[in-house]
């Protein structure tokens, strides 16, 4: 599935129309969800205070463990372990989880592509660190999905149904009580995606 | 009276101060002085007849000086609510480019004022919006909301009331509104296409109609002092407003200006205010508590008022 093959924005007005597609384009620029995402259908409804949308989900990547993106050297001699980064945009994760494991007195950065740690188990804790998950995309996907699905909507609409499973993602935001209707015509938006585009 | 009229100046800082000079020599005003680096831009009053001699200086002093005709005008902008869907893009957009010809814009976010059935504005809100000159109100793309369910954030609003949208439609479109202007929807981009832009310029020119029409308006029955005259001597008999910190300490109206002092603390003292005349500020003006802070309201009466203009 390519990234964005179906991008559709329905509304009775052909003008307002236009007006969400930049919004929802905006968004999906600024939280970087165009790869993540297939297929996409958005249906407005203002006259009757509803917001519907379908995505289908491409897949992403699998969990980064810190091996995948650093080199991990222990310096029992030493007493401390060197992380050589090579990938650096996990490392505001990656120094999270250090921090809470070794505290935050017992980790130095002497320069950008350097942390370094002071343990007294050297070997073992490099060991360890090596498999260590650092970050797991399907986790802030989700994050940024749910993020992305309140921007998009107009603020009134606090009313709201989603679901999320799998590759599959649907969101139904209205201002009144939800009727059971719509969120069935959600999911046949969803449905109609399954099949439609390229496969 | 001599007839004034607003200029904005940008130049150096160098030799500004001849500038400043001149024009207390001229009888004008300065209403605002930003300096930003080594940059200086002086918003002020200049009579009529002497804006040759003031361009020739701000030629030598290798400046521009461009006509601004919001000065002197507060506005309030508007949006439903203080939420990511309408700042920074496009309520703050709006309020920034008011700002050119020389308007100085307040930002409100009604606590509840986003979506159809449910909006709703308070009383202290639409006191807060009525102490302004005029209403700037940034609504989102639907034409439903904008004609249908929109306009009763307008009720028990006193001042003139300008409505950005989505959709191109027409004034009377809009029950309550005095001006609409399309293409300032609800964006999640900063506002800087051409079509964007020139939006943006109609709002300015269609406010700057508005601001001419109240002052017409005024000019049948004159203000009892004008605004920058008050100005200028709350800054010589209350030194206390040279250490506020707030941007524009004294921000001008229409029909009065706004102090940002303690009301408790100053209010007898700009009461107390002397004019060469030798009438004081209570006799030409309602001195009130402002509903934004704690500041101090200043709403000048009107010639017919009090019987005398100074």
């Amino acid at each position: 599935m390519d990234s964005l093959e179906i991008f559709a924005v329905e509304s009775a007005i052909v003008s307002e129309q236009e007006f969400y597609r930049k919004i929802i384009e905006d968004n999906l620029a600024s939280l970087k969800l165009a790869p993540a995402i297939g297929r996409i259908k958005v249906v407005l409804r203002p006259e009757d205070s509803l917001f519907q949308m379908a995505i289908i989900l491409r897949d992403v990547g699998t969990k980064v463990t810190t091996i995948d993106i650093a080199d991990v050297d222990a310096k029992p001699v030493a007493g401390e372990i060197i992380i050589l980064i090579k990938k650096e945009q996990y490392i505001p994760e990656l120094l999270g989880k250090l921090w809470e494991r070794y505290g935050k007195a017992n980790i130095s950065q002497p320069d950008r592509w350097t942390v370094a740690i002071s343990t007294d188990r050297a070997e073992e804790e490099a060991a360890f660190l090596k498999d260590m998950m650092v970050a797991d995309p399907r986790h802030r996907l989700h994050e940024n999905l749910v993020d992305f699905a309140i921007r998009v909507t107009p603020e009134g609409f606090r009313v709201r149904y989603h679901l999320y499973k799998g590759n599959r993602f649907i969101f139904v935001a209205s201002e009144e009580a939800l009727k059971r209707e719509w969120v069935e015509e959600a999911e046949t938006m969803l449905e109609e995606l399954m099949k439609g585009g390229k496969t | 009276m001599a007839v004034l009229r607003p200029y904005l100046y940008t130049g150096g800082v160098h030799k500004h101060g001849l500038l400043i000079e001149l024009l207390e020599d001229l009888g004008g005003y300065i209403i605002q002085k930003i300096v930003t680096g080594t940059e200086v831009n002086l918003i002020m009053l200049i009579p009529e007849k002497d804006i040759q001699v003031v361009k020739k200086l701000s030629d030598e002093l290798l400046g521009i000086m461009v006509e601004a005709p919001l000065t002197g005008v507060e506005l309030a902008v508007v949006s439903p609510t203080l939420a990511s869907h309408h700042l920074p893009h496009s309520a703050c957009d709006v309020a920034e480019y008011l700002r050119h010809p020389g308007a100085n814009t307040n930002m409100i976010g009604l606590a509840r004022g986003m979506g159809r059935r449910v909006s709703l504005s308070t009383d202290y809100e639409r006191k807060l919006i009525n102490e302004h000159d005029i209403a700037v109100f940034t609504f989102g793309s639907f034409s439903d909301c904008i004609i249908n369910k929109k306009p009763k954030l307008f009720e028990g609003i006193e001042i003139p009331i300008v409505v950005t949208g989505g959709p191109d439609l027409k004034t009377e479109d809009v029950p309550g509104a005095d001006l609409y202007v399309g293409n300032i929807g609800r964006t999640s981009h900063r506002l800087r296409k051409t079509e964007e832009i020139s939006a943006l310029d109609k709002l300015n020119e269609g406010i700057g109609k508005i601001a001419d029409n109240i002052r017409k308006q005024q000019a049948r029955d004159p203000l009892a002092v004008i605004p920058a005259r008050v100005m200028k001597e709350i800054e010589n008999q209350v030194p206390e407003i040279q250490t506020v910190l707030s941007p524009a300490p004294l921000t001008l109206q229409l029909n009065g200006l706004r102090v940002k002092l303690p009301y408790d603390e100053f209010h007898e003292r700009l009461e107390r205010l002397e004019f060469d005349e030798g009438v004081t500020l209570s006799e030409l003006a309602n001195i009130l508590r402002s509903k934004m802070k704690n500041y101090i309201l200043i709403k000048i009466k009107s010639k017919s008022d009090i019987g005398f203009a100074i």
